[in-house]
């Protein structure tokens, strides 16, 4: 009965998936009822989630599914960011959506089945079923990048992302594969007691390994596998790029740290591999980042940093009893953040997301004070400035590597963090030392405006969290 | 040793056939070499002495799929003048080379560091229908089960991406 509970989110978002798709062959329903629907099914998969708590890990469903789903804290805490993520977004393409018409209702549908296969990704403890889950995650992916056919960028954007994704995927299962030549079993726990049995390194062990961990440094834009993500979120609606930036990079990490947490003696082979793409990938994306003058361009170099945290986090976890906090609350923290801006994005880029520039928001403190304000404190959080979300999150990053023993790492994700105040700090410079040129209309519903001023109390309400339990 | 010669030639042709799949020029060629790639990874099958998944690649890939996507091209009736100018091509083909290197002398690394093995014929009906059946219904049910999922997916996809232009007002 436990593992069934488990699995009820994943049961909601997957049956909610289904019904949206058949509801879109009906011309009756309109989409703002297919956008509460989503929301609907959002929330109580949410809820499900939060009531069902987990504890320890437990294997579901063990006879039937063969140990390949297991839950824990920590894939509780990947589902209630993806889940949440998926309910804010809803709620931003509903605004969205009212002033750029393009969507249909299959939309939605495909967004939850988007959420399904992250849920899926989160608990997945089995190389092949990991496979089968990301490319469901990233095909519905894909398709909400390329959703608006008219648009050059977002053609030339699914196109890219379609090419290297598949890449992307080719390594994976090349990994898997060699994996399983190795220790002739797919699954995590099997594949550790393997390497725990094994001393020195076998070939294909190392071998696929590397190939798996190339498919998530390019799912999870690290240093050289890169260049796709500025392209990819500039060509992809406002709500989606949010999105992607959160849900997906949520799962991915996710099953990232579960992979890496298998055995120790395979987390100590690759931590300087690690240390170095982390600090590549700290350091290229404030590089690209300081040169943008587009606002999503310039979040989807900040995003690629806080990947490079996100790798310290992975090298500093202890894989004899992972608990995968850490990960967890700089996911959610960088969640709250990054979506609370593209909320504030879908309602003010306007028509055909014709604000798109730092200049374009010259002055917004002047003619929208609280969006201004709110766009500040995701900033800050996103920056790393106490009380946010984001300054604890990078505070425990920090002292995570530190008590690992990572002084140099943690030292480089200081630099890096005060290296990347340049571009916050820009964006504020311009929306509060300028005149205002123009009057920001915004049409649509409010409810992006809502979802925004949700996540600007969620930066205060994460970053307080620690404190007061 | 015989099974040997079969597997190198085999695995060439895979090759040959995927690298023709994209140095041609014309789609028609193109697909042509893809079934000779299909029809040697079938080869390789049985060698594996998997009997099942043998004759699926040869009715479903290199059969039902190649039909289908012949058909398609000889609907779109693609003349040579419809193809578009690749001025850059042979630099990408170089650089592609170049990148390749470092990945394809890793994996011979890898290979060459196994130890040998002698090749033997699995019993007890390893990879008939019964078989193959009994593992993917038992041990590899949920992988199996979310597969749906996917199909589903990329169905509504297609049609989303593909289907004539809808827009709905308001």
């Amino acid at each position: 009965m436990h593992d069934f509970i488990s699995l009820l989110p994943l049961i909601i978002i997957g049956s909610g998936a289904i019904l949206l798709m058949l509801f879109s062959a009906f011309e009756k329903i309109q989409l703002e009822t297919a956008s509460y629907i989503s929301m609907g099914f959002f929330a109580a998969a949410f809820l499900a989630q939060l009531l069902v708590g987990c504890g320890p890990e437990t294997v579901l469903f063990d006879k039937i599914f063969n140990g390949m789903l297991v839950s824990s804290n920590f894939t509780m805490i990947a589902g209630l960011i993806i889940l949440g993520c998926g309910f804010f977004t809803a709620m931003n393409s509903h605004t969205y959506f009212k002033i750029n018409l393009f969507c249909t209702l299959e939309f939605y549908a495909i967004m939850l089945f988007g959420a399904c296969g992250m849920l899926l990704l989160t608990l997945s403890q089995e190389l092949i079923t990991a496979f089968i889950s990301l490319e469901i995650m990233s095909l519905s992916i894909y398709i909400l990048v390329g959703y608006d056919r008219s648009n050059v960028t977002s053609t030339e954007a699914i196109l890219k992302y379609l090419m290297l994704g598949a890449f992307a995927g080719a390594f994976f299962t090349m990994g898997t594969a060699l994996i399983y030549g190795g220790t002739q079993s797919t699954k995590f726990a099997e594949i550790g007691s393997f390497v725990a049995g094994h001393s020195g390194t076998n070939p294909l062990v190392l071998g696929g390994v590397f190939f798996i961990f190339v498919a998530f440094l390019f799912k999870a834009a690290a240093f050289p596998f890169h260049a796709w993500v500025i392209d990819v979120y500039d060509g992809a609606a406002a709500p989606v790029t949010g999105f992607m930036a959160t849900a997906l990079k949520t799962a991915v990490f996710t099953i990232f740290a579960n992979f890496l947490a298998i055995n120790g003696a395979l987390h100590k082979d690759w931590i300087t591999f690690l240390f170095y793409i982390a600090v590549f990938t700290m350091f290229g994306g404030n590089l690209i980042a300081i040169g943008q003058n587009s606002i999503k361009r310039m979040l989807a170099a900040s995003g690629i940093v806080h990947s490079g945290y996100l790798l310290i986090a992975l090298v500093a976890i202890s894989t004899d009893n992972f608990t995968g906090t850490v990960v967890g609350y700089y996911l959610a923290a960088y969640a709250v953040g990054t979506l609370g801006i593209f909320s504030a994005l879908s309602y003010l880029a306007g028509e055909g997301e014709k604000r798109a520039t730092f200049d374009d928001f010259r002055g917004l403190a002047n003619v929208r004070p609280y969006s201004a304000a709110a766009i500040t404190v995701f900033l800050l959080s996103m920056a790393g400035i106490p009380p946010t979300a984001g300054f604890m999150a990078k505070f425990y990053v920090i002292t995570s590597a530190f008590t690992a023993g990572h002084m140099t790492l943690a030292v480089l994700g200081i630099v890096s963090s005060i290296l990347s105040m340049w571009y916050y700090l820009r964006l504020i410079i311009h929306m509060y030392f300028h005149e205002a040129e123009e009057c920001f209309e915004t049409g649509g519903s409010p409810l992006a405006a809502a979802a925004t001023f949700i996540l600007v109390f969620c930066v205060f309400a994460i970053g307080l969290y620690p404190i007061v339990i | 040793m015989f099974a040997e010669g079969l597997f190198s030639a085999f695995s060439v042709l895979a090759v040959l056939g995927a690298l023709g799949l994209i140095l041609f020029r014309h789609p028609m060629q193109g697909a042509m070499s893809l079934v000779v790639t299909m029809i040697s990874l079938a080869g390789l099958y049985t060698l594996l002495s998997a009997k099942l998944i043998f004759v699926l690649q040869l009715i479903v890939y290199a059969g039902a799929i190649m039909s289908l996507i012949l058909f398609i091209i000889m609907f779109l009736n693609i003349q040579p003048e419809d193809l578009p100018e690749e001025t850059g091509r042979f630099y990408y083909f170089i650089g592609g080379i170049v990148i390749l290197i470092p990945i394809a002398s890793f994996l011979i690394k890898i290979m060459k560091s196994l130890p040998g093995t002698e090749a033997t014929i699995v019993g007890n009906g390893f990879g008939g229908v019964k078989e193959v059946g009994l593992v993917l219904f038992q041990d590899w049910l949920l992988p199996f089960e979310i597969v749906s999922i996917l199909l589903l997916v990329s169905l509504v996809g297609s049609v989303v991406l593909a289907g004539s232009k809808r827009r709905l007002s308001k």
